[in-house]
């Protein structure tokens, strides 16, 4: 059984392992062993501090597999621009009319924008072998938000996850060369090396262009790629769009990749979960397949498992559900439909 | 003998004609005989005094007095912008810099302006393919200068010429192909013939508002920024001579260059002299750029002869041509800038 629970300290080298494969560009994963460390560090702080405002949390999670390796791993931070302010292209669409001419048409625009600082943001989703993966690479991205959901105190009312854009072999992006590079002069992955994949940083207001970027200027190989997502993000975009996140108000700023977003009560996590009380009785074998969480802020977990209803919100799981999840009869979990 | 003169009623036929030889990305030349005509009227009317300054357009021909033919035309408009916007791109430049990365980039951006409202103008300058020789063109082109030299105090502080931007061969223009078309959606021909037939409210409409990185352009695109049309180099030239100078403005539409200079610093305001009429036959010297100081009826000639001890030696065909009687004041300037 595949189990999501909080990063631990002792998860360090098995991330570094997983972090060492990962595709550059794609993936918003720390890669050298200090930035993983750092990261991990973060989360067990953020998960251990009392919240009564969304602030510079970072939660990450860990798959662990029936066997105890690391399966994957993802994260979620409480506000998107904690340290700074949070970049993007928003999709502008300009109104061009004149009565005189009779003529009428609109012409799409990129501005550079702020609006997402306040939101939270899904990142460094990675999972291994992801070409292979089951139902557990959902798992994984959607516990997120049933943490989210189980305490939403620790979060804005707004989440967007933003995906890697289209990069060739060599990991040219023709929307950067179209863009960046000009204000940049550096290649595309040395830029995210520098600065660790980040869209937060004061040097984006010192680079980018103030002023709205007409598409219709763009080379047509870089308005091709607006909005498309990397084959490696094929898979979370899916699980994202699913969950009921939409892509097309936003678009990152350097690839132009994919920015997902989404209001929580657009999200199934919030809209379509319940909470139940764990009945007793022996267990359950068959069921429609849930994701299923404890509430614990400290000790969160989540697994797949069917789960059968009673009429007053009970619920039936398998034994060994409840000992993944670290919980008992009377408990109460969340429960969302797969 | 050819002579530079304020148009006249009688000049309709004349003009039309050579409007009709025009080719495209000249907006205010247009073949059309009733906005010809009207702005005959017009300019008879700046002659006259009966208009405002402002609202003047001095229009001169360049007639053949061998045949009475009209072999070019030029004008001078009293102030442009001030009864519908007038529309450049300023270049400016936005500095992207950032320490942490050791980036400094310098990027030119073109900004909707209206900066040159109430500027006086010289515009509508053709000539002849036939006249296309010896002194024609300079005496066409500079003759305004004299009569702004004359009159200085009806215009503007500061003025400018529109230069022809760079066309293909096609006559499609790759600045407006790759800009222009994108928020017009219709041919450089069309936005071009809507601009001379006065309709300019649409570029408000249609323009981009926001400033524009010339970096996003194509490379033909950009190349032709400031750019002037290849039959239109000579005329440039003959402007910069004479004083003006390209400052970063460029037509909306074709990207060609806005030359402008301070009045007072023009060459013919700053040298040109004026001295009485001496009546003799054979004189010779370096050509010189003669007009009679009259408003209404405004003209001016090359003669080669010389001047000396406020005096200039004008044969008759010269005295006819510029409508004087033998000791009356004419203004005179070295045809030629380094003379």
């Amino acid at each position: 059984m595949f189990v999501v629970r909080p990063v631990a300290a002792t998860d360090v080298a098995a991330l570094e392992a997983n972090a060492s494969v990962a595709t550059p560009g794609v993936h918003t994963l720390p890669k050298t062993r200090e930035g993983i460390a750092r990261a991990v560090e973060h989360s067990l702080t953020s998960f251990a501090a009392k919240v009564d405002l969304p602030s510079d949390e970072a939660y990450m999670f860990v798959l662990e597999a029936a066997d105890g390796s690391l399966a994957g791993s993802a994260s979620i931070s409480a506000t998107a621009g904690s340290k700074g302010t949070f970049f993007a292209f928003r999709n502008d669409v300009i109104q061009q009319v004149s009565r005189d001419l009779n003529i009428s048409h609109s012409v799409h625009a990129l501005t550079l924008c702020s609006d997402l600082t306040r939101y939270s943001q899904l990142s460094s989703f990675y999972m291994r072998g992801w070409r292979t993966a089951g139902q557990e690479a959902a798992l994984l991205s959607r516990a997120r938000l049933l943490f989210a959901a189980s305490a939403p105190h620790r979060f804005a009312d707004r989440f967007f996850a933003s995906l890697a854009g289209v990069t060739d072999e060599s990991g040219r992006s023709p929307f950067w060369e179209a863009l960046g590079r000009k204000f940049f002069h550096m290649d595309f992955l040395d830029v995210e090396r520098m600065i660790d994949g980040a869209r937060n940083r004061s040097l984006i207001v010192e680079l980018m262009p103030h002023y709205p970027v007409y598409v219709p200027l763009l080379p047509g190989e870089a308005q091709a790629v607006m909005g498309q997502v990397h084959g490696e993000g094929e898979l979370p975009f899916a699980i994202l769009s699913d969950e009921g996140f939409e892509p097309d108000e936003f678009i990152d700023i350097f690839d132009g990749g994919p920015i997902l977003q989404a209001h929580r009560n657009g999200l199934r996590a919030f809209s379509a979960s319940r909470r139940c009380r764990v009945l007793g009785g022996g267990g359950i074998r068959e069921g429609a397949l849930h994701l299923v969480s404890n509430l614990r802020e400290d000790d969160f977990r989540a697994v797949l498992a069917p789960a059968a209803f009673d009429e007053h919100d009970g619920v039936s799981l398998p034994g060994a559900t409840g000992e993944a999840l670290n919980i008992g009869a009377g408990d109460i979990v969340t429960c969302a439909k797969l | 003998m050819l002579v530079v003169r304020a148009i006249a009623e009688k000049d309709l036929d004349g003009l039309l004609d050579l409007a009709t030889r025009v080719g495209g990305g000249m907006t205010t030349l247009k073949a059309d005989r009733g906005m010809l005509g009207s702005r005959i009227d017009i300019a008879c009317a700046s002659f006259a005094e009966s208009i405002a300054p402002e609202a003047r357009d001095y229009m001169f021909v360049m007639e053949d007095l061998a045949n009475g033919a009209l072999a070019g035309v030029c004008a001078i408009k009293g102030a442009v912008g001030l009864e519908e916007p007038f529309y450049n791109y300023r270049i400016g430049t936005l500095v992207h810099s950032s320490k942490e990365l050791g980036v400094f980039s310098r990027m030119e951006t073109l900004y909707l302006s209206n900066d040159l409202t109430g500027c006086s103008e010289l515009c509508s300058l053709f000539l002849h393919p036939d006249y296309r020789s010896g002194t024609n063109g300079r005496l066409l082109s500079k003759s305004r200068f004299l009569f702004i030299a004359q009159f200085p105090d009806l215009f503007a502080e500061k003025l400018i010429a529109e230069m022809r931007g760079f066309l293909r061969d096609d006559g499609s223009s790759p600045f407006w192909d790759s800009l222009g078309q994108h928020f017009f959606k219709m041919e450089f021909e069309r936005a071009d013939d809507l601009t001379s037939l006065g309709k300019k409210s649409f570029i408000a409409e249609l323009m981009p508002r926001h400033p524009l990185y010339i970096d996003y352009l194509p490379a033909e695109a950009r190349d032709a920024v400031g750019l002037v049309h290849t039959a239109t180099a000579p005329a440039r030239r003959l402007l910069e001579q004479e004083g003006m100078y390209y400052e970063g403005y460029v037509d909306i539409f074709d990207a060609g260059p806005v030359l402008q200079a301070r009045i007072r610093e023009l060459r013919a305001v700053r040298d040109s002299d004026v001295v009485q009429v001496a009546a003799a036959d054979g004189a010779q010297g370096a050509p010189l750029l003669v007009s009679n100081t009259r408003l209404a009826d405004f003209r001016v000639i090359v003669a080669e002869t010389e001047a000396c001890d406020g005096r200039i030696a004008l044969n008759e065909d010269q005295r006819n041509a510029l409508c004087l009687p033998a000791g009356g004041a004419v203004r005179i300037l070295s045809l030629n800038h380094h003379a």
